[in-house]
């Protein structure tokens, strides 16, 4: 039924359709996660850490009494906030890094050090806080927290970011900040953290002026694999298992904060059932308080979240307006953006999403705007905390441009497809953008843009009641090689053994999006001179710090490349360490051998009939071994395009939106693997529609309470929800290196809601612009509530 | 498990049933043996089958990932029906036969398909892989009572449990996929 994607570069392994490697392992249950690896059976004389979560958004523990709780058979340890080994620690946040990078304490990307451990203070209800206590169950550790009596000093809480930008409004960090307002930070920059040219001036001489704003609300990353560890101190050796995607981070940020030396920690991670930016990347104050658990108790540890529990942190919520100038000719002269984010309880990477991704997407999409003008101001609340999750920034971004792409071309009377190809290309091509003009076009062949797409509102009408509509939305895709420098070298080992067969540690913690499929093709496309195929390559899903190479992250969607790209150059150092063996075995010169597909090759003996393993049998039979650390290239390769294009009706009666049909478009430089390239499509779609249409955390505004923190109320699209997708895979821009390949996975979320937003605007021609889109607002927007 | 909230929130019997239930042993057939437990220590008359199968036996491919039945990832099959075992007490499942994914048959043909399903236009049938086993297991109650679903048919029975990674497509395909084993080896018998 849909169109297969064709290689620019026809190869054996990488790019094709073919079935997961962890398949298998997956389909049958085998694949073990964090919290399979630390059951009971495993570690018999375990105990179960829970630390109290706060009932109130904005309180502070005057005192407790622990005696009731103490008293209680099965518990074993209770730790709090008065506690040394609490009170001595440093003001931290939990999310030191974006974990491209591997960072210390003191270099944490965004120096917002507004949490403690383990401290009295409670800033949102759900606040991980005060105190902690281990016990030979999780029942009896829930009850220990229940029969502690707390003296609550409860204090006056803010919710809204408008209201808490005001000066009169409760603090968030009263001991902290002044103001809930965060200061300038040096990553992040000035509040106007961009201006080019003079918006100001261009708006007054532009032909058209257009104003939109945007609303995106807080939907959750809700991985199902809940937050998991297992800290066990022996031998004053800490031995640390998790569901953190980040092994060589975590054992940093242990380090730092406890003053161990690396040497005495050894973080081991497996499969990870889905990350999507949970946790603020990782730097989460439970790793540190079940590790003093366990170093206090001499048993190992286990710290586990419930499902309510794993409400953690949110999409970063952003309020974006967006003020557009142009000239007749559709050129848009002047472009201002302006996003107020409510932060929450704890800064964290907020900036991140609210300065830094709009910063770098100044460069990659809006670079030939020549008036631009930045702002944004994040604002603490008493709410779970915004942070990072799949297509940070971007999804928020996305709206807004989505919404004054379509807004802009109505006024100016263009096609937006055009509008968008006459305007947006990143820093280092001329306009027209090749691949942004491959996405689009390709985008409308597919869903018919001319033909189905009507003036807004003005299509025909379905059972008396429903109206249809198109839209999209289009987005540079992220990360290419040179973007990711940030991450120093990405290493990998490969070890030949003597009979031909190979060893791959290409340390990569795999969370579901395919980079231990990417890296085992990567190599048997490397290694291709071997003449060998996938089942002779060893790959393992754990990642163990003890290795002694760093793992490399699932973050900013890259890791299906960056390794496969060092392997290219490990296998050039394997060839030549593999030719000087060969030359000791054969008495011959180095330079006369080669190795294709898996034969040996003599320049001056044509008629030699020998297999690279017959070879290797007459050698020493010690395994040849390459380690290799390679920093990526960072020639200025610019980055590709995609789209998204949606098909929605929309039940006017009802405001029900139901999404008929989505189109991904991604231009990937090279595709990796084409069925993962496709399933992080088609999966995108389900994340991004869910945050379009029903994902959103509700508050009880009255106390602050969260009411939502379930699957039944929180509702994620299923089977039945779900549209027909049609993915589509293109190869047009190229970056550096063999590959020169760009991250699709991340993105693929972040046009969606956009492409829906507009597809509604067409549908019923009045504008809906504050996700999640639920029925009530269609209903407001038209009229009828 | 000592929890009242679970108590009230699982248990449909009345207190005497619950005591009755704790002065005895229970056992379970999984996946063919049966196993004997006593109401002590860390089982109690609240302890739900997925925590017996899980902590106690090591059948670990089943998940718990929400704990109140909302996202099917801690599918096994009680008798020949698809049960969520996180809303299953274990005493309520004492006399009854559990199958979960570790007793399929290796050469499974739901098992396979998931594994292999690369079909270019539907993307993979899992990419964490957190849900699978709970997929698979309600596919395969579906396809043993209809080995040939439509897909109008594979989506409201498998509505019920969540792919956050969004492998819907590739997920109904594979389920397509292994009917179109189980009849094919079918045909060679």
């Amino acid at each position: 039924m849909n169109e297969r994607f064709k290689q620019r570069v026809p190869r054996k392994f990488v790019g094709g359709y073919r079935p997961k490697i962890d398949g298998p392992d997956k389909a049958s249950g085998k694949a073990q996660y964090a919290d399979d690896m630390t059951i009971k059976m495993r570690f018999p004389d375990m105990l179960y850490a829970k630390i109290l979560r706060s009932p109130h958004p904005n309180a502070r523990i005057k005192k407790f009494d622990l005696s009731k709780a103490e008293a209680l058979a099965g518990l074993v340890s209770i730790m709090t906030y008065k506690d040394p080994e609490f009170a001595s620690l440093k003001l931290t946040n939990a999310g030191w890094t974006d974990c491209v990078d591997t960072v210390t304490w003191d270099r944490m990307m965004f120096p917002f050090r507004d949490r403690r451990v383990l401290g009295e203070y409670a800033c949102w209800v759900g606040d991980e806080m005060g105190i902690a206590v281990a016990a030979e169950s999780e029942e009896i550790a829930d009850e220990a927290l229940k029969l502690i009596d707390i003296e609550w000093e409860t204090l006056p809480f803010t919710l809204d970011p408008i209201a808490a930008m005001k000066k009169d409004a409760p603090l968030v960090h009263p001991d902290l900040y002044a103001t809930n307002v965060l200061p300038p930070d040096p990553t992040g920059g000035q509040d106007i953290f961009e201006d080019r040219g003079d918006v100001g001036a261009d708006f007054k001489k532009a032909d058209f002026v257009v104003e939109v704003n945007s609303t995106h609300h807080n939907a959750t990353q809700a991985s199902m694999d809940n937050w998991c560890c297992l800290m066990q101190w022996e031998t004053d050796q800490l031995t640390v298992w998790s569901n953190s995607y980040a092994a060589d981070q975590l054992r940093m940020h242990i380090s730092e904060m406890l003053g161990l030396p690396l040497h005495k920690i050894r973080a081991i991670a497996s499969y990870v059932g889905g990350q999507f930016g949970r946790g603020d990347t990782g730097d989460q104050p439970f790793f540190l308080i079940t590790s003093l658990l366990a170093m206090k108790t001499g048993r190992p540890v286990k710290y586990r979240h419930t499902r309510h529990q794993s409400f953690l942190n949110t999409r970063q919520p952003a309020i974006y307006t967006c003020k557009a100038g142009a000239k007749k000719d559709g050129t848009i002269t002047s472009l201002y953006f302006k996003s107020i984010g409510n932060v929450g309880a704890y800064a964290d990477l907020s900036m991140f999403a609210l300065k830094f991704v709009p910063k770098e997407l100044a460069e990659v999409v809006l670079a030939h705007i020549p008036n631009l003008r930045m702002e944004s101001y994040g604002v603490y609340t008493n709410v779970i905390p915004g942070c990072m999750m799949r297509g940070v920034g971007n999804s928020q971004f996305n709206l807004i441009f989505a919404h004054i792409v379509d807004a802009l071309a109505e006024k100016l009377g263009m096609d937006p497809i055009d509008l968008c190809i006459k305007n947006f290309a990143h820093e280092w091509e001329d306009l027209p953008s090749k691949s942004l003009e491959a996405v689009l076009h390709e985008g409308a062949r597919r869903i018919g843009w001319k033909e189905n797409r009507h003036q807004p509102g003005k299509g025909q009408v379905y059972d008396g009641v429903k109206k249809r509509g198109i839209g999209f939305s289009c987005h540079p895709s992220w990360h290419a090689e040179w973007q990711e420098k940030r991450r120093g070298k990405v290493q990998v080992n490969m070890t030949l053994n003597p009979d031909c067969t190979v060893l791959l540690n290409a340390a990569s913690i795999e969370v579901g999006g395919g980079s231990n499929t990417c890296n085992v093709l990567g190599c048997a496309e490397a290694l291709s001179f071997l003449g060998i195929g996938v089942e002779d390559i060893h790959w393992t899903s754990i990642v163990d710090t003890n290795d002694g190479i760093k793992d490399c992250v699932q973050t900013d969607s890259a890791v299906s490349f960056l390794q496969p790209e060092v392997m290219i150059h490990s296998a050039k150092e394997l060839k030549e360490k593999l030719r000087e063996a060969a030359a000791e075995i054969l008495k011959l010169q180095p330079s006369e051998i080669d190795f294709v597909d898996g034969k040996v090759i003599v320049s001056s003996q044509p008629s030699l009939n020998m297999t690279v393993k017959e070879l290797l049998r007459k050698g020493d039979n010690a395994p040849i071994t390459v380690s290799k650390s390679r920093s990526p290239d960072v020639k200025p390769t610019g980055i590709p395009f995609f789209a998204n294009f949606a098909e929605v009706e929309v039940d006017t009666s009802t405001g029900k939106v139901a999404v008929q049909k989505l189109f991904v478009i991604n231009d990937c430089g090279t595709v990796m693997y084409a069925s993962g390239a496709e399933s992080q499509q088609i999966g995108g779609q389900c994340m991004g529609m869910g945050e379009a249409l029903t994902e959103e955390i509700i508050y009880d505004k009255a106390t602050g309470i969260p009411l939502n923190f379930n699957w039944v109320d929180y509702t994620i699209p299923t089977m039945a929800d779900m549209p027909d997708i049609d993915p589509v895979l293109l190869e047009v821009w190229k970056g550096g290196g063999e590959y020169g390949a760009c991250g699709i996975g991340e993105g693929t979320v972040s046009c969606t809601p956009g492409a829906i937003l507009n597809a509604i605007y067409n549908a019923i021609g009045v504008r809906v612009n504050d996700i999640p889109i639920k029925p009530e607002k269609i209903l407001k927007a038209l009229g009828k509530d | 498990m000592p929890n009242k909230e679970k108590e009230v929130t699982r248990g449909v019997m009345e207190s005497d049933t619950i005591i009755a239930a704790q002065s005895r042993d229970i056992r379970i057939r999984v996946n063919g043996l049966w196993r004997s437990f006593k109401l002590e220590a860390d089982l109690s008359a609240a302890t739900t089958l997925a925590y017996v199968l899980r902590e106690k036996l090591g059948f670990t491919g089943l998940k718990v990932s929400c704990d109140e039945g909302a996202c099917g990832a801690c599918t096994v099959i009680q008798d020949g029906k698809a049960v969520l075992s996180c809303m299953v007490l274990a005493i309520e499942a004492d006399g009854h036969d559990i199958l979960t994914i570790e007793g399929l048959p290796k050469d499974d043909s739901v098992v396979e398909a998931f594994a292999e399903q690369s079909e270019p236009g539907y993307g993979t049938a899992m990419q964490c892989g957190y849900c699978t086993p709970g997929f698979v297991m309600t596919a395969r109650a579906l396809l043993n009572e209809n080995p040939t679903p439509t897909l109008a048919e594979v989506k409201d029975a498998l509505a019920g449990n969540i792919c956050r990674c969004g492998c819907y497509a590739g997920i109904a395909q594979a389920v397509l996929r292994a009917s179109a084993k189980i009849t094919a080896k079918r045909s060679e018998v």
